[in-house]
């Protein structure tokens, strides 16, 4: 039972990365113009055109291109960057770590904050506390990710200049001054993410919540005479998490759009500044392996919620 | 219930008020809903009417990067040209985008969706295709295509719509599947009606409440889309819009010095996103106060 359930996660896993490689490819050949030759001298003779279709392997049949692209895939060849001459998983890979830095940063304190906020409102539902939190909620949701950004940017980094509005690390530093550097270069950029995402989770919390708490099972734990705070932590939270997380790794593609939005105004050198930086560029691969390479990151963490589920929930197994 | 035509027994004092007409009265009623609706046509009232309220932001002027006063109530950007004007002109582009991508996408998502719910044949095949495109990372797609595509109003729409459908797909494909085992359907089948004249007189009225709602978030997030690959510089540079704005100020470097550049685009998308929130929430109230 559990090794059919880790198949068909990872079955599911890889169809989706096939889905977004091959939408990748297709978008990009359908478009109208030929990619390589939009950076090239518009005014080329006809001879170096065709030299240059050939070179890069345009002139073949469409599905032989695409098999040619799936095979250089899979070998973790994502094409070469036009202005920095480099492979571009070569260029990528080098941003990933600050990306994930970022954004897993910030998935966990909107989860460690979020949580609370959720049972805060839902054992007061309809009262103030609860107004506000849902009030709140939804204007965080209506924030643009820019915005907050810019706010942040201005008020702590400009006004009270507290945290540096630029950059990802102090490179002089070494030790742990490197690592208190890399924190202190965090926080704007991190807080803008989770003042983004925390509205829908805390929402979700609550609703969920409010719909465990009618639960027969939270009505026998009553009657058992289990104090009021254990009924709340430990059977309802424990139920409504299930479904709060589902939903956090649906979010999780927005999450990675909010950290392209977020590090182009921190000039923080992950995958989203790299991303704002290509399209300066007309860096055409460079766009095409970051949105691979951002499917596979979504694809991975959200095998790792199913998985880690799976294995604490024995719910999630049998259905 | 504070309904002005008192029901007994099921039987309305007032049996000629449509369902429509039912949500309306309670729609009325709410201020916040009213209020939200006002907010949305005064912003489309500004994006019709920009020539008339500002001229167009172009070219340099003598007062650069000033902060809001009596003659720039938006301040001046490092150029010199009036954030205000900017702001107005940018609505129109904002808006145009915003509806347009959405109309787009809710045309597509309604067929889906409805074909999906109709034709059980297909609906597994459609349901991976929207399930797969609900699981990629939007931003970065539609990045990649716009900048392939080239920068231009009609590249924002169609790549906001291309990728913007699933989602209505989902919810009325999910109402539309409620609507098919109705007795109504069956007796349209029985007497011989077509699949499309059933899908058009039946089906699509049946799923018309859902798209009511989805129509208004799905253009709130068509303009957040429109914003954010504006601010990355794939918007058409040879007009505003409220990402625009944002992008030049990010380039000018006037981000970290000139508050109100980036203030005055962001509380535009900010009212425009908040009023269209509420607005949908208001007409869903509108339409359960019906049920009870």
């Amino acid at each position: 039972m559990r090794l059919k359930f880790v198949g068909i996660r990872l079955l599911r896993g890889l169809l989706t990365l096939w889905f977004a490689v091959t939408v990748a490819f297709f978008l990009v050949r359908l478009l109208p113009g030929d990619p390589v030759l939009a950076v090239a001298d518009p005014n080329m003779t006809e001879e170096l055109r065709a030299k240059l279709l050939a070179d890069f392997g345009l002139d073949r049949p469409l599905f032989v291109q695409y098999a040619e692209y799936m095979v250089q895939l899979l070998q973790g060849n994502m094409g070469i960057s036009f202005r920095q001459a480099l492979p571009v998983t070569e260029v990528l890979l080098e941003r990933l770590p600050w990306t994930l830095i970022l954004t897993m940063s910030a998935l966990a304190v909107t989860v460690i904050v979020g949580i609370p906020l959720g049972v805060l409102a839902a054992t007061r539902a309809h009262r103030l506390t609860d107004r506000i939190v849902q009030v709140t909620g939804i204007t965080a949701q209506s924030l643009f990710v820019p915005s907050i950004g810019v706010f942040l940017l201005y008020t702590l980094g400009v006004v009270i200049p507290i945290f540096p509005i630029g950059g990802a690390i102090n490179l002089d530093a070494t030790g742990f001054d490197a690592t208190l550097s890399m924190l202190h270069h965090l926080v704007l950029p991190g807080l803008s993410l989770v003042l983004i995402q925390l509205g829908n989770f805390v929402l979700s919390m609550r609703s969920t919540l409010l719909e465990a708490l009618g639960e027969d099972y939270v009505a026998l734990a009553k009657a058992k005479g289990v104090r009021p705070r254990a009924v709340v932590w430990k059977h309802a939270v424990r139920n409504a998490l299930l479904p709060t997380t589902t939903l956090a790794g649906l979010q999780l593609g927005a999450l990675f759009g909010g950290a392209i939005l977020t590090e182009t105004i921190y000039a923080y050198p992950g995958i989203g500044r790299a991303i704002y930086e290509a399209v300066g560029q007309q860096d055409y691969p460079v766009l095409q392996g970051a949105f691979i390479l951002l499917a596979a990151a979504v694809v991975v963490a959200n095998l790792i919620t199913d998985l880690a589920y799976g294995f604490l929930d024995p719910r999630v197994r049998t259905s | 219930m504070t309904d002005t035509t008192p029901v007994v027994g099921g039987l309305s004092a007032a049996p000629d008020l449509t369902p429509a007409q039912r949500t309306w009265r309670a729609f009325r009623r709410n201020p916040l809903g009213t209020g939200s609706a006002a907010v949305l046509l005064a912003l489309i009232l500004v994006a019709l009417c920009a020539p008339l309220i500002a001229p167009f932001p172009e070219g340099y002027g003598t007062d650069t990067s000033l902060p809001p006063s009596s003659a720039h109530w938006f301040g001046t950007d490092d150029l010199g040209q009036d954030v205000f004007a900017q702001v107005v002109w940018g609505t129109r582009v904002s808006v145009l985008v915003g509806v347009s991508a959405s109309a787009l996408a809710i045309v597509i998502g309604l067929l889906v969706g409805v074909a999906a719910a109709y034709f059980r044949r297909i609906d597994g095949p459609l349901g991976v295709l929207v399930d797969l495109s609900l699981s990629l990372p939007v931003l970065p797609l539609m990045i990649l295509v716009a900048a392939l595509a080239g920068p231009s109003v009609q590249t924002l729409v169609v790549v906001i719509a291309l990728f913007s459908w699933p989602e209505v797909a989902r919810v009325v494909r999910a109402q539309a599947l409620s609507i098919v085992p109705l007795p109504y359907i069956s007796a349209a089948k029985v007497v011989g009606g077509s699949a499309l004249w059933i899908i058009r007189k039946h089906m699509l009225p049946g799923v018309m409440p859902i798209v009511a709602v989805s129509v208004v978030m799905t253009t709130s997030r068509a303009v957040l889309s429109e914003a954010g690959l504006s601010f990355l510089g794939l918007g058409d540079p040879n007009s505003w819009s409220w990402g625009a704005i944002m992008h030049k100020a990010q380039l000018s470097g006037s981000l970290a010095t000139a508050w109100w550049t980036t203030l005055f685009p962001s509380l535009a998308i900010l009212l425009l996103v908040v009023a269209a929130t509420l607005l949908s929430v208001a007409y869903n109230d509108a339409r359960n106060h019906r049920a009870h």
